[in-house]
């Protein structure tokens, strides 16, 4: 277990390190940070100059390699827009980048995992036509149109909540609805399927003939082996919401890490892409090693491989 | 009496839900008549004012906290504000007569001598700040007495003036030991209460200012960077101003009745750049056809709803010094645009690219829509390339490769010609067209400081311009604002949005 540990760990330090790799020679393709830094009518040398402050003069290699080495001392750089530490400025906006995806994880997982089973239950019957209809709406529909329209009904016409900002849980209710509307309908779709799979297999059937309890065979022999591929559609969407949804962060004008790389890539702010891409691929590689552990919770055969 | 006690727990649920969504139905900033909220497009960056040029987002919010010499009202004249006066001593000095007894909160002085030291930190090189292009050409900065300033420029700086109303005041002994991109210190009329990057900025009534009690003692600065979203708050009474509405839009605020939405013209000039380097372009016939080809009047009709206003043959707007008052728009006249086609010799199949920058400009992509189809009806062969803003930046400062054509709006901050028709003189770095006449033109207009004969100068510019077809002149983009019934705002056409320029409506 821990020789799998360490091989897992390696595994992760690598990917980080060709995630930041690409990161820095694809920042240095986009542009030059220079003319959009300086106000209009800037002359030519005061470009150069500025480019040669922050250093983007040197030859790119020797770029690399002061990078890399800072990267080992955790040093980011500073931020050509913001003037401060680049991991500052990005961990700054994390809490509110973890309190939407947490929102919206949970609530899409509880939501898609009752509506899956439903409709895998009950197949052929109506409820399962509803379910499956909305979960199609749900992954279909623009998430920008819909947060607009949530803005409109809940926030302008109703008042119920703001319509945007950050701050309190009320700030919190449209934009984690508004994800969490495409996660359940991801989640409830492939549960269903799943659970439909194993509700055929023959062990389900011997369950059922030994007499179990219909909770004992769903909790024990079915749902535990249907989890197993909603357990890494969680992780991967998990992944994906931590690095920030950009266009819900937009509409919502929630202070998130997603609207922030985005901006940084507009301005052509490296050492903030760098640090927010780099901090992005390390939550994801830690999420992947936490569902490999989970695996082997749900499933011994996988425990015993290792 | 299961039944009773479900429909007891129910109510008991209800009442719980209601006490919990109470406080939410209340307005998000519950907003008394001391306050004002103001949406902007992009958040905050730094608070460090010689680290930034962005009048719209840092510098308004910087406007509040630290001082400036002079202010542009929204009238778009200039007016005291840490000076009193300011004077030409001769065509290279100016001197600025500052008030008395101003000082920052924590008991600094803001004197002469702080000037002084803000001026030589923006030009000190060590410091590499970003605004240090407005004051290049100062060559001395010197202490008459406390409250008396004179500053040298190696060459005549006739907007000097102007450009110092974006240059705001740090404290001299503070600045040493602080970090001024992430920490303030007020010397304005308000002070920094809270700061959530990228969420909103709020300010509070600095209770040590030296000059004139503010209207409102709590100034909130939001970041709504979505267009849908910055209206949608203004209808929900969330925030007081709004600015960049799409003139669409503006209908629609009006017959909420919970707000005020309408255009002013801007300082920002819309033109089809032409880049002269790229066949055909050198051509002037086949310019000059461009410019009758394209419907200014009705772009404006169409897509602003007549709240634009067609640019007089200039990328000067009146508000502008050296205004050019005798020139009139090529009028919209296919038929003489074919004519010109024809006399050019341009074979029409040549392929002609216009660049636009994505999302840069009010409803740009679809102004871009309409030429390229107005050029096609005169028989031209031609393609949009929709842009980044700041690869369209790189392409046309850096590697010097703008296509044929590209649509960009242009502002000039000192609101004067020298600078603004700088940006098409030979040799500065936006210039595309190389005319050695315009920058004989242009380096006489800088050579003197007398405003009759800066004007005669620019007036030739202009008109020189003009008859060159250097560009396709379209219109003045609309500067467009949504306000609350809350309070009153003067629209201006720059980018400003300042809580001073608000009161509270009886």
């Amino acid at each position: 277990m821990i020789r799998y540990l360490l091989t897992k760990i390696l595994e992760a330090l690598i990917a980080v390190w060709g995630v930041l790799t690409i990161v820095f020679f694809v920042t240095r393709i986009i542009g030059d940070p220079a003319a959009l830094l300086l106000p209009l009518g800037a002359s030519a040398e005061q470009i150069d100059a500025l480019n040669a402050q922050l250093g983007l003069d040197r030859p790119l290699i020797e770029q690399y390699i002061t990078y890399i080495g800072q990267v080992f001392q955790g040093d980011f750089g500073q931020s050509f827009q913001f003037g401060r530490p680049a991991m500052q400025v990005v961990l700054e906006r994390m809490p509110a980048t973890l309190e939407l995806s947490t929102a919206a994880i949970i609530l899409g997982t509880l939501i898609g995992a009752v509506a899956g089973s439903i409709a895998a239950l009950k197949k052929g019957t109506m409820a399962e036509l509803i379910v499956m209809i909305f979960a199609l709406l749900g992954q279909a529909t623009p998430v920008f149109w819909l947060g607009i329209m949530l803005i409109l009904f809940f926030a302008v016409d109703l008042g119920w909540v703001p319509t945007g900002g950050y701050g309190t849980i009320s700030h919190l209710i449209l934009p984690a609805v508004t994800l969490a509307v495409f996660v359940c309908s991801s989640i409830a779709r492939l549960l269903r399927s799943n659970l439909l799979d194993v509700l055929k297999e023959d062990y389900v059937r011997t369950a059922r003939a030994k007499g179990l309890m219909p909770r004992t065979i769903f909790i024990w022999h079915v749902g535990r082996n249907a989890l197993i591929p909603v357990v890494t559609m969680i992780g991967i969407i998990t992944g994906e919401l931590l690095g920030g949804s950009v266009v819900t962060e937009t509409v919502f004008a929630w202070p998130g890490v997603g609207r922030l790389i985005i901006q940084a890539i507009e301005a052509k702010d490296f050492p903030v892409i760098q640090a927010g891409v780099a901090l992005i691929a390390f939550i994801f590689v830690l999420i992947n090693l936490a569902i490999d552990l989970l695996y082997g919770l749900l499933d011994p055969r996988i425990r015993e491989r290792r | 009496m299961p039944l009773m006690s479900r429909t007891a727990f129910f109510a008991g649920v209800a009442a719980g839900a209601l006490a919990f969504a109470l406080p939410l139905s209340a307005p998000a900033s519950a907003q008394d008549a001391k306050s004002v909220t103001i949406a902007m497009r992009v958040s905050v960056n730094t608070l460090d004012p010689h680290m930034t040029a962005s009048v719209g987002s840092d510098l308004s919010v910087l406007s509040h906290i630290y001082p400036s010499l002079l202010l542009r009202a929204p009238d778009l004249k200039l007016q005291p504000a840490l000076a009193k006066k300011w004077t030409m001593v001769d065509d290279v000095t100016w001197r600025f007569e500052l008030a008395e007894g101003a000082t920052f909160a924590n008991g600094e002085k803001i004197d002469a001598a702080a000037v002084k030291w803000n001026l030589d930190r923006v030009r000190d090189k060590a410091v590499g700040a970003r605004i240090a292009a407005w004051f290049e050409l100062v060559s001395d900065v010197r202490v008459v007495d406390p409250l008396t300033v004179e500053v040298k420029t190696s060459s005549p700086y006739p907007a000097f003036a102007d450009q110092l109303s974006m240059f705001f005041l740090l404290p001299p002994e503070w600045a040493k030991t602080h970090n001024p991109a992430s920490e303030t210190m007020s010397g304005g009329p308000y002070t920094v209460a809270e700061n959530v990057p990228g969420d909103h900025i709020t300010l509070k009534a600095n209770p040590d200012y030296w000059g004139e009690k503010p209207a409102f003692d709590t100034v909130n600065f939001r970041t709504i960077p979505e267009i849908g979203s910055r209206v949608a708050a203004l209808m929900a009474g969330e925030v007081d101003l709004v600015t960049g509405v799409p003139t669409t839009e503006i209908e629609r605020i009006n017959a909420s009745g919970n707000a005020h939405a309408d255009a002013v013209d801007s300082t920002r000039s819309m033109l089809v750049k032409i880049n002269h380097q790229k066949n055909p372009m050198e051509n002037l016939k086949f310019r000059q056809a461009l410019n009758y080809a394209i419907d200014k009047e009705g772009i404006v009709q169409s897509i602003f709803d007549g709240k634009a206003t067609v640019s007089n043959c200039q990328i000067l707007s009146p508000d502008y010094f050296g205004y050019n008052p005798d020139l009139k728009p090529y009028p919209y006249d296919p038929d003489k645009a074919a004519q010109l086609l024809e006399e050019s010799g341009v074979d029409l199949s040549t392929p002609l690219e216009v660049e636009v920058p994505v999302s840069t400009y009010l409803q740009g992509d679809e102004v871009t829509q309409i030429i390229a189809s107005q050029l096609q009806e005169i028989g031209l062969t031609v393609k949009i390339s929709e842009i980044d803003f700041g690869a369209f930046m790189n392409k046309q400062i850096k590697a010097r490769d703008l296509a044929q054509m590209a649509v960009q709006g242009l502002a000039w901050p000192t609101i004067d010609a020298d600078g603004m028709l700088t940006m098409f003189a030979p040799g500065n770095v936006y210039d595309y067209w190389n005319n050695a006449d315009f920058g004989k033109l242009l380096d006489e207009g800088r050579a003197t400081t007398d405003p009759e004969k800066r004007k005669t100068i620019y007036a030739e510019a202009t008109k020189l311009m003009c008859d060159q077809a250097a560009s396709v002149f379209l219109y003045q983009q609309p500067a467009t604002f949504g306000v609350s019934n809350k309070v009153t705002w003067q629209p201006r056409g720059d980018d400003w949005v300042r809580a001073f320029d608000m009161s509270v409506k009886e």
